[in-house]
């Protein structure tokens, strides 16, 4: 038996918003990672292998879940497009799936079942057909002949939940949370039922533990505090003193101040969100509420160092050249300028930026061109930070569409763009993939080259024009 | 890189080997399949140990020229090294990408007849 598990990022669009800080298949539910729930039922179903199958990025999840050793299966991971039907879908994993009975467990769903019902021998008997279904798109449908015939006639529970927004999810990790570990493999430790500790948990002796509760680890619960009942607290969490958090979820990284009542409510870093009527509060304590990140200037420190020092080598080496063009540029009329406000790095702020239009039809502004005297004045805004030597096109901010690109991560003003280094279309769809590629991947070294690459590639292009 | 090159009725194996880089990506642009916009291929890429944007630009760039833009190029037998690089740039969402080429290949004929 194989399973594959499939995913549209349609689904958990709503999660992305809702907890920007995680991958919504790493969201955790009851203090576990979503994604370990199917792969649960995958495992308590019988697979020796489970394959992820998701239409978005699926990084983060492989690099958590891995090959699926520490659960005793071969995981791996592939693409689908959306609309692809469960016949396509075996074909594009024809080789996996093999001769082997397949289980294709659909949707960004909470599947309710219980550990102790023998769900290996269920799903080997059974004919082809839908285990389960839910109307909002969850289903878990067996394909292939019966392996064994039914050893009783016993059904297994089996229900889908969609998890189509917060009051589900609220609803699900309540569920897991006070069927515990009786239904599901649930993290934490407890001598008792209904109260599972994580590692390194510091609580005072006048807090109050009201079952049923999970809390994760490098957890410090102060004096007076009233956990439970139906509480979850996630890992690296604070809850300060004289707080009272009953029926509520507060997820990792996150601190509850003190003399606060928190109930009915999913707090998650800075957010405050109310699963019934879906009504969310941001704090405005950033420092104490977010989860901790790596700094963003110690991380862009020596890239940015990097750009400040190669831009000062191209100011002093074209300062000659650029002084003697823009003279007799100017002279001749074959010099325009003008400024042009773009989107900076810096969400929803712009840049203005000196436009010079070159006449490269005469020799004296293709010679000009083709040595990148256009840009020049543009490298001084390097040397402060504002614009990165090599990076993304500049996009003007257009007085109909005034914010910045969606993906701030996936932008970078700069000077060259990583798009003339690799010699691709410089706008449109095409760049944005090698800049989006560059950006993640690439460092203060190979932006070093790649400058020079688009240097040259610029005076090549320019030169033969 | 070796690109070795089958048919398997109206469809194109074309089978990458090595590195499809910015030295290799002009081979593999020229290739007379790649270049017939009519013409559905299934770019097989088990022992595709390298891909950089060049040569994902390449790819891209071959599928633009084929008059089926969804099936024109369908891609088998990704390594996880050359599907992380499609996912980080989005492009997987252009392609159909199957594990093997068999199915890759019934898939694209079953395209390709149902679109003439």
């Amino acid at each position: 038996m194989k399973t594959i598990l499939v995913f549209r990022e349609e689904k958990f669009a709503w999660a992305h918003e809702a907890f920007p800080f995680v991958h919504p298949l790493l969201l955790p539910l009851c203090n576990k990672p979503y994604i370990e729930y199917p792969l649960d039922l995958a495992i308590l179903a019988g697979s020796t292998a489970v394959r992820i199958v998701c239409d978005g990025r699926l990084d983060a999840v492989e690099s958590y879940c891995e090959d699926g050793s520490r659960w005793g299966i071969d995981l791996s991971y592939a693409h689908m497009h959306p609309e692809d039907s469960d016949e396509i879908l075996l074909g594009k994993n024809r080789r996996f799936c093999g001769d082997e009975r397949i289980m294709i467990v659909r949707g960004f769903c909470f599947f309710v079942y219980n550990k102790r019902f023998d769900y290996k021998s269920e799903a080997a008997s059974l004919p082809e057909c839908k285990w389960a279904a839910c109307p909002a798109g969850g289903s878990i449908t067996l394909y292939g002949a019966p392996v064994t015939p039914r050893k009783d006639g016993k059904d297994a529970p089996m229900s889908i939940v969609p998890l189509d927004g917060m009051a589900n999810y609220y609803r699900a990790s309540m569920e897991a949370l006070e069927t515990g570990a009786d239904n599901y493999v649930l993290p934490g430790y407890g001598v008792e039922p209904g109260c599972a500790i994580g590692r390194n948990v510091v609580m005072s002796k006048s807090v109050q533990i009201r079952k049923p509760v999970n809390i994760g680890n490098n957890v410090q619960l102060l004096g007076d505090t009233i956990i439970g009942p139906s509480a979850i607290i996630g890992s690296n969490v604070i809850i300060d003193r004289q707080s009272v958090v009953e029926s509520s979820i507060v997820l990792d990284n996150t601190y509850i101040g003190e003399h606060l009542e928190v109930n009915g409510r999913v707090a998650s870093g800075n957010m405050l969100n109310d699963p019934v009527s879906g009504a969310s509060i941001v704090m405005e304590d950033p420092h104490l509420l977010s989860g901790i990140r790596e700094s963003e200037i110690l991380s862009t420190l020596p890239r940015k160092l990097t750009h400040a020092l190669i831009a000062l080598l191209f100011i002093v080496v074209l300062s000659f050249p650029f002084l003697l063009f823009a003279m007799l540029l100017r002279i001749g009329g074959l010099w325009k300028s003008s400024r042009i406000e773009c989107h900076s790095e810096k969400p929803g702020k712009t840049i203005s930026l000196d436009n010079i239009e070159l006449d490269v039809k005469k020799p004296l502004g293709a010679i000009a061109a083709a040595l990148s005297m256009d840009r020049y004045p543009m490298l001084f805004r390097v040397l402060t930070g504002q614009l990165s030597l090599i990076g993304s096109t500049a996009r003007v901010a257009e007085a109909k569409h005034p914010n910045t690109p969606s993906s701030s991560l996936a932008y970078r003003p700069a000077v060259f763009s990583y798009a003339e280094a690799e010699e691709w279309p410089t706008t449109g769809g095409d760049a944005a993939i090698v800049e989006r590629y560059h950006l993640a991947h690439s460092n203060a070294a190979a932006d070093v080259g790649l400058v020079f690459k688009a240097f040259i590639n610029n005076f090549h292009k320019k030169s033969s024009a | 890189m070796n690109i070795t090159e089958t048919s398997n009725g109206g469809v194109a194996v074309v089978a990458l080997e090595g590195r499809l880089d910015m030295l290799s990506a002009p081979e593999f642009r020229n290739n007379r399949s790649i270049i017939d916009p009519e013409k559905t291929v299934v770019l097989d890429l088990e022992k595709l140990d390298f891909l950089d944007t060049s040569g994902l630009g390449a790819i891209v760039g071959a599928s633009r020229q084929k008059q089926n833009l969804a099936c024109g190029i369908v891609l088998s037998c990704m390594n996880d090294k050359v599907r992380r690089v499609f996912e980080i740039t989005k492009v997987q969402t252009l392609f159909h990408i199957f594990d093997d080429t068999a199915a890759a290949i019934d898939f694209a004929t079953n395209r390709q007849s149902a679109s003439t």
